[in-house]
């Protein structure tokens, strides 16, 4: 079978004053219908980099799709024209972004902003469109969406405009649903919310969901497979189960048990936690970009660069998972 | 165990904007006579959806919002009636860390200096000991010496929290107030920073009043927990009878919406308890519990009558019909 969606070793690069940076360092990762991938990681490990690479929104120059390949239903994403790319962005492929007060329009409507959308890429009239619209904001669970239509963003709670959103990015049925960190900026109430229309989003319409997190538990809640990404590298990639029980990279591992527990009886005197930072990127030397944080560095984790290969149980990118040290 | 902080009826109102020129200016009332009590040593955790009053409460607490009523018994002494100066001096032992390390850091001020600005203001000790202060802090914090005379936008946000906290300790404080601090960091620094803050409450006998969004975090760090719906503490109770046993259908709700690596997916995990729509506007509170109208329980008593904090099985609820 082939996956829906397939990145395979995307290369992109930023021209900044450090000279050519690498931000993704041939990332592969698929996704197939009616399923869920995560990807998961600290802010600045290319997470949302290849969210925007796929839709096509890195911004040229300074940004350059050095290498690699985007493949929806097999078609490259990285050499369509500008116009196809257009009809596929909102179309087949569409995207939530994390703050829903700075990716609405202030000056329009939230029935107008969703109509829009559904004129771009399908033949209605503006009638029909706003109708449509209201349809799927009833759709997303809004309450007398005839009224909320009329609404600008400001007059909406965060939650609701997150719903207009998925309303917006939904209109076109999309094979693709990337969502980066969508509940970031909301309560965890809310963010229930927002996971359980996604989820039901999925079951009505078969699309395949690209959620972006740096949340343990959201993956574990939604996803069916996962993607570690670690300095612009998928470090790890596997089924949630296998990364969550037996996660084989050490990051992997640091990113699981330094989420504070709250199972009934759970209680932890310290929280596991990684040292340091994520280093710059213009800043990763020779070997694994991993190894100033990691307690299981050797003299070859600091001259080369582990590669993402199957040793055993799923793919991972570690030196000491190769060799039985991790 | 001495008490530290005894908040008693606190409420916090904020008017609003007159409808006509000679209408009375409605008032919104944000914090709805709240009592807690904090012990010497202890931290105390104070949860809800945003506008539910955590922040307000605090800021009430410590007199950085005017408080409309109540009395705030620090060490037996009412902060809300004390003078300008003698509240002044309070400050010393009432210190805060804000939610945004990049916003709550002068960016032009080298982080030796801003660490050393409340000792300056206080009057304590002279320059030298100061300098000396300064330095004990940056370890104690986990920064290095080498670092005193960078400016804030030379560090990470997990980094930048830390100076934030030297800063808040310069005082030796007594009580330290943390609004949200670490919910602005990733995961993996998250950790590093509440180690931190368990570390200090240890060694140094702090007492914390803790405010967060996030249940797994105040699980972690907090001995009591207190639960805010609309300006009102629907339940307050020991950390495990809270987690282990929660009553107020609120609680509940949650508890079950925060994720957790318990839940999986792939075992067919459904959210036990589903929570819609928004919490009712503070400027026109219901008559009856404000959490009616989305409660799985509801009933009419619940819509014409508002319940009180009552003692049951080993906690604090607020609710006609726990569970």
């Amino acid at each position: 079978m082939t996956a829906l969606l397939e990145i395979e070793d995307l290369r992109v690069t930023f021209n900044t004053r450090y000279g050519e940076v690498t931000a993704l360092d041939s990332v592969s990762m698929h996704v197939n219908e009616g399923e869920t991938l995560g990807v998961v990681g600290e802010s600045g490990c290319g997470k949302s980099i290849t969210a925007l690479s796929t839709m096509g929104l890195i911004p040229m120059p300074p940004g350059r799709i050095a290498g690699g390949a985007i493949r929806l239903n097999g078609e490259d994403l990285t050499k369509v024209s500008d116009s196809r790319m257009r009809s596929l962005r909102g179309g087949d492929i569409a995207m939530i972004f994390q703050e829903p007060m700075t990716s609405l329009n202030p000056v329009f409507t939230v029935g107008d902003q969703i109509a829009e959308a559904i004129m771009l890429h399908q033949k209605v009239s503006r009638d029909q469109a706003l109708k449509d619209a209201i349809a799927l904001l009833d759709r997303v669970g809004i309450p007398s969406p005839d009224k909320r239509a009329l609404d600008y963003p400001h007059q909406l709670s965060g939650g609701m405009r997150q719903r207009v959103m998925i309303a917006m990015a939904v209109s076109c049925r999309p094979k693709v649903l990337i969502a980066d960190e969508p509940t970031t900026a909301l309560d965890v109430t809310v963010q229930a919310q927002i996971f359980d229309l996604l989820n039901e989003i999925q079951r009505d319409y078969g699309s395949a969901i690209i959620l972006i997190t740096h949340d343990m538990g959201a993956i574990s809640e939604m996803a069916d497979r996962v993607a570690v990404m670690y300095a612009g590298r998928v470090i790890e990639d596997a089924t949630a189960d296998q990364v969550l029980d037996s996660p084989q990279h050490p990051y992997a591992r640091g990113l699981i048990s330094c989420i504070p527990a709250l199972g009934k009886g759970a209680q932890q005197d310290r929280l596991a936690e990684i040292p340091g930072v994520v280093p710059p990127l213009h800043m990763l030397g020779a070997g694994c970009s991993f190894k100033e944080r990691c307690s299981l560095t050797n003299a070859r984790c600091g001259s080369e660069k582990p590669q993402l290969i199957n040793h055993g149980a799923h793919p991972v990118a570690c030196h000491a998972a190769e060799e039985g040290r991790a | 165990m001495s008490l530290l902080l005894d908040v008693k009826d606190l409420t916090v109102r904020f008017a609003l904007p007159k409808p006509s020129m000679f209408a009375p200016t409605p008032h919104l009332e944000a914090v709805r006579k709240v009592s807690f009590q904090l012990e010497n040593g202890r931290a105390l955790g104070i949860v809800g959806e945003s506008g539910s009053g955590k922040t307000t409460t605090a800021m009430a607490a410590i007199r950085l919002t005017h408080a409309s009523g109540g009395e705030v018994l620090f060490e037996g002494e009412d902060l809300l009636s004390l003078d300008d100066e003698a509240m002044r001096q309070r400050r010393r032992d009432v210190q805060l860390i804000f939610q945004d390390p990049y916003s709550s850091l002068n960016p032009r001020a080298r982080v030796a200096d801003i660490v050393r600005e409340p000792m300056d203001l206080m009057d304590i000790g002279d320059m030298e000991s100061r300098t000396k202060r300064v330095k004990e802090l940056f370890e104690l914090v986990g920064l290095r010496p080498d670092q005193l005379n960078l400016f804030p936008h030379q560090f990470s946000g997990g980094q930048r929290q830390r100076i934030s906290i030297a800063r808040a300790l310069t005082t030796n404080p007594k009580l330290l107030v943390c609004d949200e601090p670490v919910s602005a960091l990733d995961v993996a620094i998250q950790a590093q920073i509440l180690n931190l803050l368990a570390k200090l409450k240890d060694e140094l006998g702090l007492s914390y009043l803790f405010i967060s969004h996030d249940l797994g975090v105040v699980r972690h760090l907090c001995d009591d927990v207190a639960v805010m719906y609309l300006g009102k503490i629907v339940e307050q109770a020991p950390r495990e009878v809270l987690f282990d046993h929660p009553q107020h259908p609120y609680t509940q709700a949650l508890l079950s919406a925060a994720p957790s690596l318990a839940r999986r997916k792939s075992k067919g995990y459904v959210r036990a308890m589903k929570l819609s729509g928004d919490p009712p506007s503070p400027i026109n509170p219901p008559k009856g519990c404000a959490f009616a109208d989305r409660c799985p329980a509801a009933q009419d008593l619940c819509r014409s009558s508002q319940p009180v904090l009552e003692a049951r099985a080993g906690a604090q609820v607020a609710c006609h019909f726990p569970g």
